[in-house]
């Protein structure tokens, strides 16, 4: 009411003018009425200016002026408490950056709260239930197998349930599709989504039209909805995308829309270059194999969301769903086995889409949020003993204030304006190191992966963290100084500047508190720092058992144009001729996946006669099993893996020739072989002539330990059609090692596939040490951001140890000299201080370790080849922190001891 | 006795009714309508008045006294009147209603 006035007493004139009319007007009455007729008129007065004005807005802004005029007075003390707090709020802010994109923030879909992904949950895969890895995918967790793949039939449950669904609707990814227009052909991310998707997902297009329930028929319609970003870089703009005839995989389709750029599909963290309807996978695939999918209830392939009926809440739907998807499994399943471990579908909440990212990235988030918190604990322990060090050399100030009647809550008030004025500062400096940061963060986690985009940008949600942390962190470091400043007894500090020192160390002893505290804070994070350097150093010296360098990699498809049988291993065997070649290339082979391959299957095997060693069997009475690998001619030669025995595969190891095989080492120590050379191999009821054997590499991944592996000819897999599991590659990667640089290789090898079927896209093209490295980026980043941080924390914590224990011991400077005077020798006076100190940091490190104990558990997921609990690297954390606690203490004590005694007396 | 914290800003207005006072001759009035039962304390009563003026149920102008003495007049304002009519009623209410409850004095028993 009336807040204009108010508004316009903020105006100093204004203010100014009402005072002077207020006294003007008292004296006139004091005129009228008489001495003391009107009782206190100062009184009267006081409390009529309160009257109508926000006070404590004037008081802020007094506050703040001054609280601005001591931080111009003290350049040093301010830049230094602005930058600590700008560091940790700076990293607490970029990790929460992540935690938002990664975590929290909803798909930016009409109404994502209502969003549901269905799962299933079973005690263990069963044979006749195949599931797909390639889509949402599966995970074994302590109660069995959790998966979000389905069979097509079973949308049907979810379909007809519109009492708690208002839609229901799935998809499937598929990471390389070939794309070409305008003669030229690249390697694209896709979904195949039902007709019903973008319905459900509610969003409407950029240009053109989505799809629809009519694309998605089992006859489809050949048609195509490309997302903004791919439609911008490959024709220009959305406008120009629209309605233009493309080929996917060689087969002809329209562009008819294309989605809004905001929009990702329904994985945080991987955006489709395009969406297909689902059922188009019969024009894209082999139709004989599509049916099958379509139709088959054991065939686990497509991922669910669905979207709740107003009012009908995630587990009531459950309930009924769960109930529903029984009835259709229990119909499905074949064995009694299947009957005793029915899937039971679960209903997890789709606001943030898929939790595919979530689940890559969810313990190390959780892990760096602890370490950023520590942090800024650090920083919070370090500003609050700087401003306590502060409040002991303002103490006269404060006791001249308080002496001439300043109420002790303004003072706090306007002590603890100061720090939130400097956490402030730290904030928005911290809110651009933020920017900065998360901008790295997502570059290196994003580092040469095409479809990975982290989408970590700032936004009201992280403003409002990063000013949150500032206030707390103000509060948190400013409370306790400004509560301990104003405790002054003010005549004897006012009479002796020493007084009211004294009375502040007495009186709640908080250094030595604070410097046990900073050290137990800083125990795990420097125990952190040495295991996320030596998990770096381990990544770093990952043995994959071949060279890696000059090696380049890159993948064909020719199946989706129509190759097979016999025309598809010429073809193979063709560009291999042609490549092997090409100037500045040694030797070339091809492999039906890179190594390390990320994925693949093993078989179990037997080898004919007797064996030295009699491998144990399992419960079902198969043999030890190992990973299949199909490659070419030249392999080890190309690839450098030295070879202990027997021969490398040849162009002659075809179908027409005798099946062989190379093993590797582990596989031979299986069955105790020194030399498997000339035995024979079964698996899959064949039979195959060992001809190498080859030392142990990497297989699936870089972080694994060996596995058994056989190499066999891919040749002598080519026409054995769908049904085994080792079945014709429709896709190769070749290997080309060169003698220099591979990458100069690659404008040769483009033109040298163009030549040989224009079609044919190049997908993958890349180096085999890049490759590697890709296998590991997700670890080498994370190692390197916990190390970097945990650096930061050590630089942190040994300045504000040094800081905290030789403020404490130059306070004591005074007995110090009292003692000297008295005739202490120097030595024991140093012996005496350090021994106090170095108490306070025993306790701090005692407390440290057990805080390390449980903080570096959850450091778990980010760790390689070394344990949480390594006794070395605690060992030496330890160390380092007694041996900062031991420098900060003696050198201010030294000073203190060799000081004149006259003098340390003396001053004040 | 003295007044109430919002019954003194009632008092205030009702008798700025009568006519336009300045801050001491308001005390008094109150003092004598009240035939010296209240009295107000000075120090309460002006920053009453300037919160009554801030609300704006009050305005003030500075004017010469019969004795010729300069002084801030107070006179109430539109909405002040309504404001006062107001209170008025509820008053009557509320003074009729703890009538009733106290009653006539309680005999000692």
């Amino acid at each position: 009411m009336f807040w204009w006035r108010r508004l316009l007493h903020l105006l100093p004139w204004v203010r100014r003018a009402a005072d002077r009319d207020i006294d003007e007007e008292l004296a006139a009455l004091q005129d009228i009425a008489g001495k003391g007729a009107l009782g206190n008129v100062t009184l009267a007065a006081e409390d009529a200016r309160g009257v109508g004005r926000w006070l404590w807005l004037e008081r802020l802004g007094q506050d703040l002026r001054y609280a601005g005029r001591s931080a111009r007075h003290n350049k040093g003390f301010t830049a230094l408490v602005v930058l600590t707090m700008a560091l940790a709020i700076g990293a607490n802010t970029a990790i929460f950056t992540f935690t938002d994109s990664v975590l929290l923030r909803p798909l930016p879909v009409h109404d994502p709260a209502a969003l549901v992904v269905m799962k299933w949950q079973a005690k263990s895969y069963t044979l006749s239930r195949t599931i797909s890895w390639s889509t949402g995918g599966s995970s074994q967790n302590d109660a069995g197998v959790l998966s979000s793949s389905f069979p097509y039939p079973a949308m049907r449950v979810f379909r007809e349930s519109t009492d708690v669904l208002s839609a229901a609707f799935c998809y499937a990814t598929v990471e390389r599709l070939s794309f070409a227009s305008r003669n030229d052909t690249e390697s694209v991310k896709g979904h195949y989504v039902s007709g019903d998707y973008f319905a459900g997902m509610g969003i409407a297009p950029l240009e053109g039209r989505l799809l629809q329930p009519a694309d998605d028929d089992v006859a489809p319609a050949a048609v195509v909805v490309l997302s903004e970003p791919f439609s911008r870089r490959r024709f220009g703009s959305p406008e120009a995308a629209v309605g233009q005839s493309v080929r996917i995989d060689n087969k002809p389709f329209e562009v008819v829309g294309v989605t809004p750029p905001e929009f990702f599909g329904a994985e945080p963290g991987s955006v489709p270059d395009l969406y297909l309807p689902l059922q188009a996978r019969r024009i894209v695939e082999a139709p004989a194999r599509l049916d099958a999918m379509f139709e088959s209830d054991h065939y686990y392939w497509t991922d669910v969301m669905a979207r709740l009926q107003p009012g009908v809440d995630r587990a009531q739907a459950e309930r009924v769903l769960a109930e529903r998807f029984h009835a259709y499994v229990a119909g499905t399943a074949t064995t009694d086995a299947e009957r005793a471990d029915l899937p039971r579908l679960a209903l997890e909440s789709g606001r943030t889409g898929l939790d595919g990212l979530e689940r890559k990235y969810a313990q190390p988030i959780y892990a760096l949020t602890v370490m950023v918190g520590l942090i800024l604990l650090i920083a919070c322990a370090n500003v609050a003993n700087l401003l306590l060090a502060r409040a002991v050399s303002r103490r006269k100030e404060i006791a001249i204030r308080l002496g001439i009647g300043a109420g002790r809550s303004r003072l706090i008030r306007q002590l603890l304006t100061e720090s939130l004025l400097l956490s402030l500062a730290g904030g928005v400096l911290g809110l651009a190191i933020a920017w900065w940061g998360s901008h790295a963060l997502a570059d290196i986690l994003a580092s040469g992966r095409p479809h990975f985009t982290m989408h970590a940008e700032l936004n009201w949600t992280v403003l409002g963290v990063a000013a949150a942390l500032s206030m707390a962190t103000g509060l948190l470091f400013g409370l306790v100084p400004a509560l301990q400043a104003t405790r002054v007894d003010i005549v004897p500090a006012l009479k002796d500047a020493r007084g009211g020192d004294n009375v502040i160390g007495r009186r709640l002893r908080v250094g030595p508190v604070l410097i046990a505290l900073q050290v137990a804070l800083s125990v795990p994070l420097i125990v952190a720092a040495g295991l996320f350097g030596r998990t770096l150093s381990n990544l770093n010296a990952i043995d994959v058992g071949f060279n890696r360098d000059n090696v380049l990699l890159f993948s064909v498809r020719p199946s989706v144009l129509g190759y097979t049988g016999p025309a598809l291993g010429r073809l193979y065997e063709d560009l291999r001729e042609q490549l092997t070649s090409l100037p500045g290339v040694q030797a070339v082979s091809l492999s039906s996946r890179p190594f390390p391959m990320g994925g693949g299957s093993s078989v179990a095997v037997e080898i004919e006669g007797p064996t030295p060693v009699t491998p144990p069997k399992d419960a079902r009475g198969y043999g030890p099993s190992a990973v299949i690998a199909s490659v070419g001619p030249d392999f080890f030669k190309t690839m450098a893996m030295p070879m202990s025995a027997g021969r490398d595969l040849t162009p002659g190891d075809s179908t027409s020739a005798p099946r062989v095989v190379v093993v590797n080492r582990h596989l031979a120590g299986l069955f105790g072989l020194e030399n498997p050379v000339g035995r024979t191999l079964l698996f899959s009821n064949t039979r195959f002539e060992i001809v190498g054997l080859v030392d142990d590499a990497v297989a699936f991944s870089l972080t694994e330990n060996r596995f058994p592996v056989m190499y066999l000819s891919y040749l002598q897999t080519i026409d054995r059609g769908q049904a085994s599991a080792w079945s014709a590659p429709s896709r190769m990667t070749y290997e080309v090692r060169a003698s220099g640089n591979p990458m100069l290789l690659a404008p040769a090898v483009r033109d040298l596939i163009r030549r040989a079927d224009p079609n044919l896209a190049l997908h993958d093209l890349t180096s085999q040490a890049t490759h590697i490295d890709q296998a590991i980026t997700r670890e080498i980043a994370l190692a390197t951001l916990g190390t970097m941080l945990a650096l930061l924390a050590l630089v942190m914590s040994c300045i504000g140890l040094y800081g905290m224990v030789s403020f404490n011991v130059s306070r004591r400077r005074k007995d110090i000299g009292i003692r000297m005077a008295l005739g202490a020798p120097a030595g024991r006076i140093v012996r005496s201080t350090a021994r106090e100190v170095l108490a306070q940091v025993m306790v701090g490190l005692v407390a440290g370790l057990a805080i390390s104990v449980f903080a570096v558990r959850s450091l778990d997921s980010l760790l390689y080849g070394i344990e949480p609990h390594d006794p070395m690297t605690i060992a030496a954390a330890a160390a380092a922190l007694l041996t900062c606690g031991l420098v900060s203490t003696f050198i201010p004590a030294r000073r203190a001891a060799h000081v004149d005694p006259v003098r340390a007396v003396a001053q004040d | 006795m003295q007044p109430l914290h919002g019954v003194l800003e009632m008092l205030v207005l009702r008798t700025l009714a009568r006519q336009p006072l300045h801050g001491y001759g308001i005390a008094k009035a109150i003092h004598l309508a009240s035939t010296e039962s209240i009295g107000i304390e000075f120090g309460s009563l002006y920053p009453a008045l300037k919160r009554l003026e801030l609300k704006g149920w009050v305005a003030s102008a500075w004017d010469t006294s019969d004795e010729g003495r300069r002084a801030k007049y107070y006179r109430l304002t539109a909405t002040g009147r309504k404001k006062l009519n107001q209170e008025h009623a509820e008053w009557q209410e509320f003074a009729s209603a703890v009538e009733r409850i106290m009653g006539p004095v309680p005999e000692e028993s």
